[in-house]
């Protein structure tokens, strides 16, 4: 549905994306993340056709953006960053311009209008000038905006961006009853909204691609080693000796001791297999105590900062050789 | 073909929208009117005189059409040094500044149907604007006998000569996402344009030609005399696509630099 083959976009000598490529299938959301200043928007921009690229294409809805930009642009949506409004429309002369623009008329522009404007919840508004609303419904009116021809890509910048917690939601909630029969791009740099809404992800990272994959599959790769919290009333050393002598276990970490005698542990496991049982086995073998046990799954952030600090490594290693 | 109607009505509804189209229009009126009184009442004055010395009559050759409509022409291209300026200097300008250049540009939408929708909405005001002045001819021609085809050419040269200035506005507010400089800008290539006219009077030929030509004042004069002479109709053809030219250079420009 949306394929991106071997980027490049340079702004003079600033690189705004190098050599990217990437693929979403029809109906899957896909996760842009990276840090600010990445390279997300200029990926999104060339995808619009707002931006050409220096080298590598783009296909939106299986049709080349720089080729036929106008046919592409009729197929998607976009809401860009900074979510461009006119202040001085209302909300449905808004959405009625758009929708005219896109090649809408007649019955289906205002059906067209009318579905965005209940689905976007944009009822009470829908009369008010645009400048006049909050934040929230302003972005509302952008997804709105985005989405009143229906199109099959939906391309997100930051949606959420600049939103208090509660519109936040509001918008992820919105997002999500999106998915599933339109293909979507979503970049943002807020991980949680990606484990809740995306099923693959892309990190980008100083303009190229620097992982991408399912969550669970990128996260699985990234975890070299399988690590289990632990704590325990008891004496520390046994539990400790106690601990290293379970199979499959390559290293116990004593975390520190709190009142009550109790310790924190951290153990590395060797392979895959789960270790927790004979763990929890180990400490009764000591005489302890247990009080709590668990397994430290990477988060999203975590994977993100592997990802993202490996990549400088990476840069600084090259720079020394 | 329907997007750039679409543009022209949105522009069109936000002109009017803001204050600024009140005023720039009740500031037309006002000073057009100012014109055409003074000038009418000088005339009658002038042609009373007259009436009491038919032989000095004789050595004028004044009709009411040249004496009475020609000024009022004239001042015309002075108020739209002004005037132009402010009417375009948001059209693009102000889509930049609020970020809805980028929503334009990833619509459906040519970047020739996105210039011709802007510069068909602020030529329409100015068409509106004239169509205002068409009182007075008609006022005129309750007292005396009025030449339409003057008439008529003199409107064919405020419309060109009001397109070309609109056009190198339009092509300004293209360039900045201040609106205020951009109708500085306007402003700055429009006046150069008069001063030109006074560098030719200084120069000598064939370089005086050259300037003449290039003024966009000269070109008016002769439609206001009832000249309609095919080298001011290509020239001020030649700006409006010239303008237009640079207007979708400088699109693509944006596009690049993002």
């Amino acid at each position: 549905m949306i394929r991106v083959e071997n980027l490049t976009k340079y702004y003079g000598n600033l690189r705004g994306v190098e050599d990217i490529s990437f693929r979403v299938e029809e109906g899957e959301v896909l996760g842009f993340l990276g840090p600010n200043g990445a390279g997300k928007s200029t990926t999104m921009r060339i995808l619009t056709g707002y931006m050409p690229p220096n080298s590598g294409s783009a296909w939106v809805a299986d049709i080349n953006v720089s080729e036929s930009p106008l046919d592409a642009q009729k197929n998607l949506g976009y809401l860009p960053e900074n979510n461009p409004l006119y202040r001085e429309m209302t909300v449905r002369a808004y959405l009625n311009f758009v929708a005219s623009m896109k090649g809408m008329s007649g019955s289906e522009k205002d059906a067209g209008i009318q579905r965005v404007v209940g689905s976007c919840g944009l009822e009470d508004v829908a009369n008010r000038l645009i400048g006049n609303l909050s934040k929230g419904y302003r972005q509302r009116v952008g997804l709105a905006q985005a989405m009143v021809n229906d199109p099959p890509v939906l391309i997100l910048d930051e949606p959420t961006s600049g939103l208090d917690p509660a519109q936040i939601v509001e918008i992820r909630n919105l997002i999500s009853e999106l998915k599933g029969n339109r293909t979507l791009i979503l970049s943002t740099h807020i991980l949680p909204e990606v484990n809740m809404v995306c099923d693959r992800v892309v990190i980008i990272h100083r303009g190229r691609v620097a992982a991408e994959g399912a969550l669970d599959a990128l996260a699985a790769n990234m975890q070299a080693d399988f690590t289990i919290r632990l704590s325990a009333t008891g004496v520390a050393d046994a539990l400790s000796d106690k601990l290293k002598t379970v199979s499959g276990v390559a290293r116990v970490e004593l975390l520190g001791t709190s009142t009550g005698e109790e310790s924190h542990f951290e153990v590395h496991a060797k392979g895959d297999d789960d270790i927790r049982s004979d763990l929890v086995a180990a400490v009764y073998a000591a005489e302890g105590k247990l009080t709590e046990i668990r397994q430290i799954r990477l988060t999203l952030e975590d994977l993100f900062v592997r990802i993202v600090s490996g990549e400088q490594e990476h840069d600084e290693e090259t720079v020394n050789a | 073909m329907h997007n750039t109607f679409f543009i022209c009505r949105r522009e069109l509804a936000s002109f009017f929208f803001s204050p600024i189209a009140y005023v720039i229009l009740a500031a037309w009126t006002v000073l057009m009117g100012f014109f055409y009184s003074g000038a009418f009442l000088s005339y009658a004055t002038f042609s009373m005189q007259l009436a009491r010395n038919p032989q000095a009559a004789a050595q004028y050759n004044i009709t009411p059409t040249s004496a009475v409509l020609e000024p009022v022409f004239s001042s015309v291209t002075v108020i739209l040094l002004f005037v132009a300026p402010l009417l375009s200097m948001r059209l693009f300008s102000e889509e930049k500044k609020q970020g809805t250049l980028e929503l334009m540009l990833t619509l459906p939408l040519r970047n020739g149907q996105l210039f011709a929708g802007k510069y068909l909405s602020i030529l329409f005001i100015y068409l509106i604007m004239l169509a205002i002045t068409i009182v007075y001819p008609i006022i005129l021609s309750a007292f005396v006998k009025v030449d339409w085809t003057i008439v008529s050419s003199a409107y064919l040269g405020t419309v060109l000569t009001g397109m070309a200035f609109l056009s190198v506005g339009l092509l300004a507010s293209s360039w900045t996402s201040n609106q205020i400089v951009a109708a500085m800008i306007a402003f700055m290539i429009l006046l150069a344009t008069f001063l030109v006219e006074a560098l030719a009077i200084a120069a000598s030929e064939p370089l005086s030609s050259i300037l003449r030509h290039l003024s966009l004042g000269v070109h008016l004069r002769n439609f206001i005399r009832g000249i309609i002479d095919t080298r001011d109709i290509i020239y001020l053809v030649n700006i409006n696509l010239l303008c237009g030219f640079l207007v979708l250079r400088s699109l693509e420009y944006y596009r690049w630099r993002g």
